[in-house]
């Protein structure tokens, strides 16, 4: 919002990051991002962020990919009914083994659709405000408060650690 | 130690990889320009093949599977330990790991690459590949899934496709780290292929649970890979093939060459790349560790095949084991038994664990036991069939050599190039292993 002042703090350890977190949990402004080169459970608790449902997807393509394998096996040997080695038409032990290397591949693509849907990946936008410092070595948080209260937040970063930057 | 003196920061993580980065030198065009040579002449190689036809290949009745499907099996069991690497020990949350999982990994890729290129090479006819795909034709012929030369087909290109998925996305963020600290042309391309990594909280949410998903799929793969290939020999009745102890046996000597292959190139990058504070000695250690476990998986196989024969008093198997020690491919036998079971044994002796040279040179010489091996496996039995009348002898012939020289030159031209273009050790995991180890700053 045009009232509102998003400013981002630079900090160099993740336990500062996470004391500054909580400490801004507890004022009226509001935390829109955290950035960090490594995943962190514990910034990630502190946030209340929810698991993933990535595997909805990755548990969809394992099933679709088991009973595509089969089912291709069995459509294929039913069209040229030859017998091998005595063994029936639709064999069941063979075909589980091509149905099995169709449900790791199709959840592995459904993990990989699963990971662009819910990260909204290609996604450049995020880049205009990025610091490069929060791939590497620092963590970053940004928060938002009214424009009345930019110097507050300021002196707030400053004082838990951070360097800052007006965002917008 | 001195390289243990002062910890690694992130910060010191990202300069010693990004390093690599640099503009390369004269050597290193050199080296590439000479492996590039060396495609070249197993292109070639393979053109001269295509044009004159299959027969310019020393295979010949009863021999017709040689160095084309050695040296399939061969790449495919290279493969395996960067899985074992990336994805099982990923989920034994063995962080000793993480400075060699980017290479590891990335040998996988290559590895199953050069591996693909056989079955098509051992065609001959090359075009006709089209066979072993479900393409609808106006004859309604269709390929027969009950045959483990189909499975084969589905597992390596299931496991080319997922090791690939999998490379790249363990690699996401690490492409931003080198977006945010390069300029012009580079920063372009690698912003490009980085998609937009900030590493914000809800990026890390969905991807560390998608990488966990990526490693317990990778890991029932690699083993049905291996399983899979095996089941191209145990499930023909040719002596020396037709056994059930196969499928473990060929996962443990893939995952015994894909270590030693895992040494032979992280020693000469850790040099090369002054990585000696990332890839410390204490990791090549623990590679060499699992190398005696391996040795002594392969050893019991071995040992295991020989007493099956004896055990069943079956006539053809106990000459094809009696063959193979004492006849005309002894020496091979013996290059496998010595390399893969007896030299591992000096990794016994911590002061061997810790030389790179011995480390290095045991590598090697676990490789070329491991190449015997399948060239054992595949070439003695067949040679020696039910029929004496029918026994017969192969050599590699020109077309052959030149070809495997091919192989061999395009991995490492890959590998070559991928170290200087990309990130040869993840930065991420490197810094995680830092992290939980309370090391930070910049």
């Amino acid at each position: 919002m045009a009232d509102d002042r998003t400013i981002m703090g630079i900090f160099s350890d993740e336990e500062t990051t996470l004391s500054a977190v909580r400490a801004l949990k507890e004022t009226p402004w509001s935390i829109e991002n955290v950035m960090s080169p490594i995943p962190s459970r514990e910034i990630a608790d502190e946030l209340s962020t929810k698991p993933s449902r990535v595997g909805y997807f990755t548990l969809a393509g394992g099933i679709i990919g088991f009973f595509t394998g089969f089912a291709l096996s069995a459509y294929t040997a039913l069209q040229w009914q030859l017998v091998v080695s005595g063994k029936p038409i639709v064999a069941l032990v063979p075909f589980f083994i091509v149905g099995f290397e169709f449900t790791i591949l199709f959840a592995v693509f459904g993990n990989v659709v699963g990971l662009i849907l819910k990260m909204k990946l290609p996604d450049y936008r995020g880049l205009a405000d990025h610091d490069s410092r929060c791939t590497g070595a620092c963590f970053c948080v940004v928060a938002v408060c009214p424009v009345s209260d930019e110097q507050k937040l300021l002196n707030f970063l400053k004082n838990s650690g951070a360097d800052t930057r007006i965002l917008s | 130690m001195s390289e243990n003196a002062n910890p690694l920061t992130f910060g010191d993580i990202d300069r010693r990889v990004l390093a690599t980065l640099a503009p390369a030198s004269r050597g290193y065009w050199a080296a590439v320009g000479l492996l590039a040579f060396g495609v070249l002449i197993g292109a070639g190689c393979w053109a001269y093949q295509i044009a004159a036809g299959v027969g310019v290949a020393g295979m010949n009745n009863p021999v017709a599977w040689g160095t084309y499907l050695i040296n399939f099996v061969f790449w495919v069991g290279i493969a395996h330990s960067g899985t074992l690497i990336s994805a099982i020990l990923h989920l034994m949350r063995a962080s000793w790991r993480n400075p060699i999982v980017r290479a590891a990994e990335t040998m996988t890729v290559f590895a199953v690459c050069v591996a693909g290129l056989f079955p098509f090479i051992h065609l001959g006819r090359v075009w006709m590949v089209y066979y072993m795909l479900s393409i609808p034709n106006q004859r309604n012929l269709w390929q027969n899934f009950q045959s483990p030369l189909m499975f084969d087909v589905l597992a390596i290109s299931t496991y080319l496709t997922v090791s690939t998925l999998f490379w790249y996305t363990g690699m996401l963020p690490d492409l931003a780290v080198v977006r945010d600290r390069s300029t012009g042309k580079k920063k372009k391309i690698f912003t490009i292929i980085s998609l937009g990594w900030t590493g914000a909280q809800e990026q890390w949410r969905h991807y560390t649970r998608a990488y966990l998903f990526f490693a317990a799929l990778a890991t029932p793969l690699v083993i049905s890979v291996h399983s899979v290939a095996s089941w191209d020999f145990t499930l023909g009745v040719v002596p020396g093939w037709h056994s059930t102890i196969f499928a473990p046996y060929f996962v443990a000597g893939a995952i015994h060459s894909g270590l030693s292959m895992v040494l032979t190139l992280m020693i000469p990058m850790r040099r090369i790349f002054n990585y000696e504070k990332i890839i410390t000695i204490d990791v090549l250690e623990n590679v060499a560790k699992a190398i005696i476990f391996t040795g002594f998986i392969v050893a019991f196989a071995y040992g295991t095949e020989f007493f099956m024969a004896w055990y069943s008093q079956n006539p053809v198997e106990l000459e094809v084991f009696r063959n193979r020690p004492f006849g005309d491919y002894a020496a091979g036998f013996w290059i496998m038994a010595v390399c893969n079971t007896i030299l591992p044994v000096v990794f016994f002796f911590r002061f061997a664990r810790r030389s790179l040279s011995i480390l290095f040179m045991v590598s090697i010489l676990v490789n070329i036991g491991m190449w015997f091996e399948r060239f054992v496996i595949i070439v003695t039995s067949v040679s020696r069939d039910f029929i004496p009348h029918a026994w017969g002898l192969y050599a590699p012939t020109w077309v052959e050599f030149g070809i495997m020289i091919g192989s061999f030159s395009l991995f490492f031209f890959l590998f070559v190039l991928f170290v200087k273009h990309l990130p040869s050790v993840s930065m991420t995991e490197m810094k995680e292993m830092l992290g939980k180890r309370g090391g930070h700053g910049g």
